[in-house]
């Protein structure tokens, strides 16, 4: 079920209904029809994948419990591992396998079942590496003592499915969303106004920012060898603004419907286009999943040797490259994290004895060319994220840096589309400071204002939507 | 057991609960209404999918041949200057998944058809078909009775506004508030007026003609080229078994057009049609998409469409194929 689908129109309210119709008192009822929507909500898209949902709970949920009822480390650790590489063999199976397969026979040449093994036809079930890692950190922070497990299954199930960040996050610690499955929820008319307001501006950046961007992206991305060097650039940088459009407007979406149910979920973007570096950028871009690598990945190593340079940048290094991986099972997710680590390395390494000048931070950038220089850098990644493979990426990438001239760009510019998008980035730009773009305008606005504020949304919204595209984020 | 109407009642609800589901009733309800106006009016607008929906309808005894394709066919077959009852059902960007559905979901209530006339044009086996959820699958079930769908159809399946907005949008816009007469469509839904794009604002010079930007694909997709050749030879299949006497047609382009095709994925399409050339003893190929001896200049809309001038010059050739396989 996608969030901007008819049905999820329909399901949302109802569910809401039913959950706040139970009264405030019944945890235990509210917690039920939040799973049992969750399971629909999921079971939609294919219902045998409600098994591997539920089996990884339990994996995680038994794990948690045995770690904790052992007295010896060697037990826990034992209990721990067996965690990791269920969650890790599940991700691997459906996500990774046949890729691996596949390399491998190209890098000895070898036919396919040549070697014993052959790939695999599996769908890759919509967000494995999301509700995966949510419930890997779990037992690790078990593990780390950072919280107790929870012995109550219910609201550990509903933390694993909760349907508003299940298939593409954000990407929560158990720390901040389980309890909140265990304490009472009270409803806020407030909170729930500031969740449909989200919605709505998610809405809006899904639809019809990420959506129409990938209409003109889609076309390019097609037959590149077509477009000279300032369409494939332009297309470049309407692809940034699809996948930020696309999954932050995805994220506002699961932000908002979590407000309704009482529910608080991270925030997963800030306005990335602002960032200052690459270091920055993923400050920004998905903070959860960052938050994610640099909690379980890039701390735990770097924390042996806190003052050695090199190995915190191998750190960065592998960090960047795991976090492409998590992406795709495809070299140009790989190449991206990679490229990525190398430009966190190079912005972190002092270019004088003064330490404070860098590559992006050099007496030679002027302060306002400094965000451009870093989102040019992350144009070119864009390239890598979307080609289909190295050779095409490398193909746009070369047509840009030819200078071949352009005679469709013209085709590809759609004013109204422009207008929107820079409507999108002044609005996000002068209200940067706040959670997102429409919070609190009862502060501001009469209610006759306000309600005309989301009649002009809501109407641009339907007038000008793209034709409706699956959310880029769901494939990982 | 618990009593379920008291847990899930609307007593349960608090004031401010209250309070805010009135507001979003007061705040949908102009919603609502404002949708429905727009749904009637788009319901009366005089698109050719209507017109062809009720063509379909009233003559679905008579017909003998159906046109499939995408707007390439329907820029180019005018059913009313054909010598057999004929039926245009192309439209823009219909791919061979939407023909067969039509094809299939039509069939029954055509008793008299003998003939299809449907594109494999350059590129058509190498781009992928529409999603399943295609905004045209609306337009099908709505005015031809068509299940595109491929599933159970629910009542927003009929809905014609909400499937493409801003292309009603702009046509209610053109029809009701500029009161646009550029659209003539006949009583088959074919525009007789179709002669305001690209080529006819550069004022058919070819100089201009020359140096115009247009659209192609030039990619290649070799595993779309499996799957969509696959799917024309099961199309085939059903024609043959229903005993129907099918012209596939390459469309005439013009020559910037020509030059820019990609040859493999032209060589690959001529080699499937070669193909079915010597599988098939039901089907004629009918190859117009070099001929630049019959089409000129002025028979185009654009790089790869005809106007009505050139519809009437394929309409011609297209009669002239039925009787000789007649």
């Amino acid at each position: 079920m996608l969030f901007n689908s008819f049905s999820f129109g329909l399901f949302l309210p109802i569910t809401l209904l039913l959950y706040w119709a139970v009264g405030f008192k019944r945890i235990k009822a509210q917690n039920t029809i939040l799973l049992v929507a969750s399971y629909f909500f999921y079971g939609l898209w294919d219902w045998r994948f409600l098994f591997l949902i539920v089996a990884s709970s339990l994996v995680d949920y038994f794990a948690a419990i045995a770690i904790k009822s052992s007295e010896s480390v060697s037990k826990q650790k034992r209990y721990l591992y067996s965690s990791i590489i269920w969650n890790l063999g599940v991700l691997f199976l459906f996500k990774y396998y046949n890729f691996f397969i596949d390399e491998f026979a190209l890098l000895f040449s070898m036919q396919q079942g040549e070697y014993g093994f052959s790939t695999l036809n599996l769908i890759l079930p919509i967000g494995l590496s999301f509700y995966t890692f949510q419930t890997m950190s779990y037992t690790i922070d078990v593990y780390k003592n950072r919280i107790a497990p929870t012995k109550n299954l219910l609201n550990f199930l509903c933390f694993v499915s909760f349907f508003p960040q299940l298939v593409a996050g954000p990407i929560e610690k158990a720390s901040d969303l389980l309890p909140q499955f265990k304490n009472k929820r009270s409803f806020d008319s407030i909170e729930v106004k500031e969740g449909l307001r989200q919605i709505l501006w998610g809405l809006f950046k899904k639809m019809v920012i990420a959506d129409n961007a990938a209409y003109m992206v889609n076309m390019v991305y097609a037959s590149p060898e077509n477009y000279g060097s300032l369409s494939l650039l332009y297309v470049s940088v309407l692809f940034f603004f699809q996948i930020y459009g696309d999954f932050s407007g995805y994220s506002d979406i699961a932000i908002g419907s979590a407000k309704l149910f009482g529910f608080k979920l991270s925030k997963n973007f800030n306005i990335p286009y602002l960032a200052k570096s690459v270091t920055e950028f993923w400050q920004r871009w998905h903070i959860t999943l960052t938050r994610w690598f640099s909690d379980y990945v890039y701390f735990p190593i770097i924390q042996k040797n806190l003052r050695s340079s090199t190995r915190r940048n191998l750190a960065i290094f592998f960090t960047m490259m795991l976090i492409g991986l998590w992406h795709g099972a495809n070299w140009t997710f790989i190449i991206f994290g990679v490229f990525h680590g190398f430009l966190i390395i190079l912005e972190r390494t002092p270019l004088s004895t003064d330490r404070k000048s860098t590559i992006f931070h050099s007496a030679l950038l002027p302060n306002f060319i400094v965000p451009i220089f870093s989102f040019v850098f992350i144009t070119v990644s864009c390239i890598l994220f979307r080609s289909p493979n190295i050779d095409a990426a490398w193909l746009i990438l070369k047509r840009i840096f030819s200078i071949i001239p352009s005679e469709k760009i013209a085709l590809l510019i759609d004013k109204k589309f422009v207008v929107f998008l820079l409507l999108m980035i002044t609005v996000e730009v002068l209200t940067r400071f706040k959670s997102f773009p429409l919070t609190k305008l009862d502060q501001y606005f009469n209610r006759p204002t306000r309600w005309l504020i989301y009649y002009i949304l809501i109407i641009v919204i339907f007038l000008y939507a793209g034709f409706k595209e699956d959310f880029i984020y769901f494939q990982f | 057991m618990p009593d379920l109407k008291k847990i899930l009642s609307i007593s349960n609800f608090n004031k401010s609960q209250k309070r805010l589901l009135t507001y979003c009733l007061l705040f949908f309800i102009p919603l609502v209404v404002f949708y429905c106006l727009l749904e009637l009016l788009a319901l009366n607008l005089p698109v050719n999918y209507r017109i062809v929906g009720d063509y379909l309808n009233s003559k679905s005894q008579k017909i003998e041949v159906m046109a499939l394709g995408s707007s390439q066919v329907r820029c180019s077959f005018n059913p009313e200057l054909s010598n057999k009852p004929a039926i245009n059902l192309a439209s823009s960007s219909q791919h061979h998944k939407e023909d067969f559905s039509i094809l299939k979901g039509t069939i029954d209530r055509l008793p008299n058809l003998k003939y299809v006339l449907f594109e494999v044009s350059y590129m058509h086996l190498e781009l992928p078909y529409h999603p399943r959820e295609y905004w045209k699958n609306n337009i099908y079930l709505k005015y031809y009775a068509v299940n595109a769908f491929e599933r159970t159809t629910y009542f927003t399946d009929k809905l014609v506004f909400v499937s493409n907005p801003r292309f009603y949008s702009a046509k209610l816009r053109d029809h009701y508030l500029y009161k646009s007469n550029k659209v003539r469509l006949n009583k088959f839904g074919f525009d007789t007026n179709n002669y305001y794009s690209s080529f006819n604002k550069l004022g058919y010079d070819t100089s201009k003609i020359k140096n115009n930007a247009f659209k192609i694909y030039t990619g290649e997709n070799l595993e779309i080229f499996k799957n969509n050749s696959g799917y024309l030879f099961n199309m085939l299949d059903y024609m043959q078994s229903k005993n129907l006497k099918v012209i596939i047609a390459t469309l005439p382009l013009y020559k910037t057009y020509l030059n820019k095709r990609n040859p493999k994925v032209v060589h690959r399409r001529d080699s499937i049609l070669s193909i079915v050339k010597s599988k098939y003893n039901n089907v004629v190929i009918l190859n117009k998409e070099t001929d630049t001896i019959q089409f000129k200049v002025k028979d185009f809309l654009n790089e790869n469409h005809l106007n009505p001038d050139g519809a009437r010059k394929f309409t011609s050739i297209v009669s002239k194929v039925v009787d000789s396989i007649n």
